[in-house]
């Protein structure tokens, strides 16, 4: 027998011995929590600490935080998730949640927990599934206006006066607004279109459930996004990480963002007075960012998830979400005044939960990602390949239908 | 050739030899790239959902013809086309440019030749990050640059436009590959006899001819598998572009293997993604036989065989 | 070609190619120098700016930059180890040896590299699953050595093409088995492709990204290219530490190559002459 291989084959069996061993089970049920929040500078850290309050408060769960990189988090989970396994929690956005249920990948919340123990705000009404929960709210914000208050005074109320008040602040390498508009931030340039689409009164679905996608309004929205960009008052080709950082440097008017951003902004430049209205279009609805706390069906301490949830949800630890991530959190929460003046973004953000609406195509919720492709190629068509806003609706309408009916 | 074999044929031993030589290699191949390779075959016609890849429902062709019908396959297949090409002219070549350069010996050497390395060595994330950041429009390099130089187009939107797009991908994926072409040839360089350059220099040959005579024929089969290599990779290349582009602008550099990615990991559709996997493999397939012809054809020409 | 060194025309020749290899380079350490309200000037800065280089001390403080060098480390040796070893027996197979099978393996050899990592990693989840590999860096250097493998099997095999049977016949004659020949014998005679190998294994499972995203789950054993990756977060992107990062991960890999080409150009003798 070759010796080499012997020597191989027990060198290969002792590493894996070691590698595979390391993960002991221990004394206290061990359940991982995915998220891409947990690698944001700044957040991240707070999000852990919080995480590890609760692992101190008690002695039979503990719960490891586990950051998984935001443009692969569906990918990477569904991908463990497919094969039996995966994280024990996992916080998705709205489109993965969506996605997940129909595979029956997550497991129902209703035994676990008493909803009606809780005072979820109402975007919370989306994690149920014909009558079944599968998920918490955890981390909820709408979009708004923000804008430097050392550069526009005066937030302007209608678009209009927006694009004047944008072209007026293009000068001087600085820019009146910024957007998205590349395939490569695809989820961002959806939420953006989605606000200009829903802020000229148009959705993308109907109650019916047909898909409107070339509906008047929808058209409106879409040749309002064109007016931005023919304007030349956004930096084109830049992404969401480097034109909110030129906000924050003073070199952008004007941003509709989420409330997370708003923090952000806060964070990095404490300085910069910055302002929150409503979005300038004449409805006052815009998109919805939602994530959802859930459960993996794969799991194999349902009760460990069960505990950590039920202690999450207590007021005293929603309050400390809410400081750690910026952003409204899955119930209300009482601020102090001073929480409040450390935050002052936060109520312009409530108010706006109101009008509020998710991203997803209502009805169609686990097909998003194909119809979001076909959309948004027929907006960059619009955008820079010179298409007509109505035709190239058309086309789109036609051919995510074409998608759906597979 | 008939030699060989009688000379191999000399040193034959134990007749399991070769077998056992050569299993513990198949029998890897055969777990962790046959079997998958199998269950994709199967896969690409079904239905299955990446969610539930355990529950698959036959479908037979669906996938493939909605591919066809509605997936654009033809303008997937000539931008990985254009891509392919593209690569390994440019990065062969390229390295082959540098291999030359560096194989003289001059003052650091050495260090020239690890600095050649260091576009293979970075990773694909800061690659794109920072590629993505120089192409900016309003304040990358090479715009900065461009303008500088009082060039007419200083304002470009590289990656946001249908037509910069690709040439843009290509322009960091070459930087990204061409050491590995260097590294090769230059190995092969050694194996060049140095007799025959002189032989060649001595008759008076000047460096292109020195080239052609006594250096190409050496290294030729280094760079046509070289040349293989670097195009069946290049179908299936994928961080730099899916970081960069995601495939956009309208489809601009949407090769085959980020609608693959696409389709298994955006639409959950593991039984499009199959498809279009297998689709992959036969252009590859079909590459390499031609490949092997080719050059069975030319050796024999040269009367190697 | 082989003698004039200092042909004016060569040197611009090989500046501007090494210009052109590290300027990107070069660009991701000044752009992690420079500060965020010089990011968007007008004329940018080309020069570093040497009085921030604290970051790259900072980096190591705030973010498990060392766990994540050392697993991409163990990641690369490994799969270089492993793959080497896998590789030179058939090798030498395809090379020596003529019989059914071995034209198939070899042909096998190439097709696997057709194989995108993105196609395989969902069957090659649920067969680690089996094997209980997930969430392993031993199993994260299976899955790269077997995307390894072939290509150096191949190099190796040509190098082994060029040594003359008579070499190998002479051990026979004096007894030795196979096995021993190619231990005592033709290792050493391939070294300098050995380190070529090496070379190419150590780069692929330095900068591997698909499966070390999906087949490692805890944050203990993640490579620093899933860490790099983690930067580029949801709303916005730290670019100072990533590139930063960037720079301190192209670092090593640079390193092990001025390491090992000492060994692959010296004395290279015709690697894949042959072909």
């Amino acid at each position: 027998m070759p010796s080499k291989f012997v020597r191989l084959v027990l060198a290969g069996s002792t590493a894996l011995t070691l590698f595979g061993g390391a993960g002991m089970a221990m004394a206290k049920d061990n359940i991982t929590f995915a998220a891409a929040v947990f690698a944001e500078a700044g957040r991240g850290d707070r999000v852990r600490e919080w995480v590890e309050e609760f692992n101190a408060s008690q002695d039979e769960v503990s719960v490891e935080p586990v950051a998984i990189p935001f443009s692969s988090l569906a990918n990477t989970v569904f991908t463990q998730m497919g094969g039996g396994g995966g994280p024990d929690l996992v916080r998705f956005d709205q489109t993965d949640f969506f996605a997940a249920i129909p595979s029956g990948r997550l497991l129902a919340l209703d035994d676990l927990i008493d909803e009606t123990a809780f005072p979820f705000l109402a975007p919370d009404r989306f994690m149920k599934v014909d009558g079944v929960r599968y998920g918490l709210l955890f981390d909820t914000t709408g979009y708004a206006l923000l804008y430097n208050e050392n550069l526009v005074p005066e937030p302007p109320a209608d678009f209009e006066t927006f694009l004047s008040v944008a072209k007026e602040q293009t000068k001087d390498g600085n820019f009146g607004y910024a957007y998205r508009a590349t395939m490569a931030e695809r989820a961002g340039f959806w939420q953006d279109t989605t606000n200009f689409v829903y802020g000229f009164g148009g959705r993308w679905s109907d109650d019916a459930g047909n898909l409107t996608l070339n509906s008047p309004e929808v058209v409106a929205g879409i040749a309002a996004y064109k007016a931005v960009y023919d304007a030349e008052i956004i930096p084109k080709g830049a992404d969401a990480a480097t034109y909110r950082r030129m906000f924050w440097e003073g070199k952008i008017a004007m941003n509709v963002d989420n409330g997370g951003v708003a923090a952000i902004f806060n964070s990095n430049a404490p300085d910069l007075p910055f302002g929150v209205a409503p979005s300038p279009f004449p409805d006052r609805a815009q998109g919805l960012i939602m994530t959802a706390l859930v459960v993996n069906a794969n799991t194999q301490h349902p009760e460990a998830a069960a505990k950590f949830l039920n202690w999450a949800y207590q007021p005293e630890n929603q309050a400390g979400l809410l400081n750690a991530m910026g952003t409204n959190v899955g119930t209300v929460v009482e601020l102090t005044d001073e929480q409040l003046a450390a935050r002052p973004w936060l109520p312009a953000y409530e108010e706006q939960m109101e009008y509020a609406l998710p991203q997803v195509v209502l009805g169609f919720e686990s097909q998003t990602p194909e119809i979001q492709q076909i959309v948004l190629e027929q907006v960059l068509e619009v955008l820079q390949g010179g298409a007509e806003p109505q035709a190239a609706m058309d086309r789109a309408q036609a051919l995510a239908e074409r998608r759906i009916r597979r | 050739m008939s030699t060989r074999r009688s000379a191999s044929a000399r040193l034959e031993g134990h007749p399991l030899t070769p077998y056992l030589f050569a299993a513990p290699v198949a029998i890897y191949l055969i777990l962790f790239q046959f079997y998958p390779l199998v269950q994709e075959f199967y896969l690409s016609f079904t239905a299955t959902d990446l969610l539930r890849p355990s529950d698959s429902t036959f479908v037979g062709l669906d996938n493939y013809s909605f591919l066809i019908e509605v997936g654009d396959l033809h303008k997937v297949l000539g931008v990985t086309a254009i891509y392919t090409i593209c690569c390994v002219v440019f990065a062969v070549g390229l390295g082959l440019l540098a291999a030359l350069l560096l194989d003289a010996p001059f003052v650091g050497r050495g260090v020239a030749r690890a600095l050649v390395t260091v576009p293979w060595a970075a990773p694909s994330v800061a690659v794109a990050l920072v590629f993505t950041w120089m192409f900016n429009a309003q304040y990358g390099i090479f715009n900065h640059g461009l303008r500088a130089l009082s060039l007419p187009f200083g304002a470009e939107n590289w990656l946001d436009s249908p037509n910069l797009a690709l040439p843009a991908i290509l322009l960091t994926t070459v930087w990204q590959i061409f050491p590995f072409s260097s590294v090769v040839i230059l190995a092969a360089l050694q194996g060049v006899p140095q007799e025959l350059r002189e032989a060649a220099a001595i008759d008076g040959a000047d460096r292109f001819n020195i080239f052609k005579t006594a250096v190409w024929p050496t290294i030729q089969p280094t760079v046509f598998m070289l040349v293989l290599f670097v195009t069946i990779w290049s179908l299936r290349r994928f961080d730099l572009i899916w970081l960069m582009t995601q495939g956009g602008p309208i489809g601009a550099t949407n090769t085959l293997v980020i609608e693959l990615y696409r389709q298994g990991f955006v639409y959950r559709d593991l039984g499009s993604a199959a498809a279009i996997g297998m689709i992959g493999l036969t252009v590859a397939l079909v590459i390499t036989v031609i490949y092997f012809k080719v050059t069975q054809a030319a050796e024999r020409a040269q009367g190697k065989r | 070609m082989g003698t004039q060194t200092t042909h004016l025309p060569r040197i611009i020749a090989v500046l501007a190619m090494l210009g052109v290899a590290s300027f990107p380079i070069y660009w991701m350490f000044v752009t992690s120098l420079t500060p965020s309200s010089e990011l968007f000037a007008t004329s940018p800065n080309m020069l570093p700016r040497f009085e921030q280089l604290g970051i790259y001390l900072e980096v190591f403080r705030t973010i498990p930059v060392a766990t994540w060098l050392w697993n991409s480390f163990v990641v690369a040796a490994g799969t270089t180890v492993l793959s080497i070893a896998l590789a030179i027996l058939p090798a030498y197979a395809l090379s020596r040896f003529r019989f059914a099978g071995i034209a198939i393996l070899g042909f096998a050899l190439f097709a696997t590299q057709m194989l995108p990592e993105a196609m395989l990693v969902v069957p090659l989840y649920a067969i680690f699953g089996q094997l209980s590999l997930l969430n392993s860096l031993f199993g994260l250097i299976l899955a790269n050595t077997a995307f390894v493998v072939p290509v150096i099997t191949w190099i190796i095999k040509g190098a082994i093409d060029s040594i003359p049977l008579e070499v190998e016949e002479a051990a026979r004659v004096d007894g030795c088995s196979r096995i021993d020949i190619v231990l005592a014998i033709v290792i050493p005679l391939i070294t300098p492709t050995l380190a070529a190998a090496a070379v190419i294994a150590f780069f692929h499972g330095w900068n591997e990204y698909v499966f070390a995203q999906t087949l490692i789950s805890s944050e203990a054993l993640r490579t620093a290219s899933v860490g790099l990756a983690s930067f580029v977060g949801e709303l916005s992107t730290p670019i100072h530490s990533v590139m930063t990062v960037g720079v301190i991960y192209t670092l090593p890999a640079v390193v092990f190559y001025l390491f090992a080409q000492r060994y692959v150009v010296a004395g290279m003798t015709a690697g894949s002459v042959k072909g």
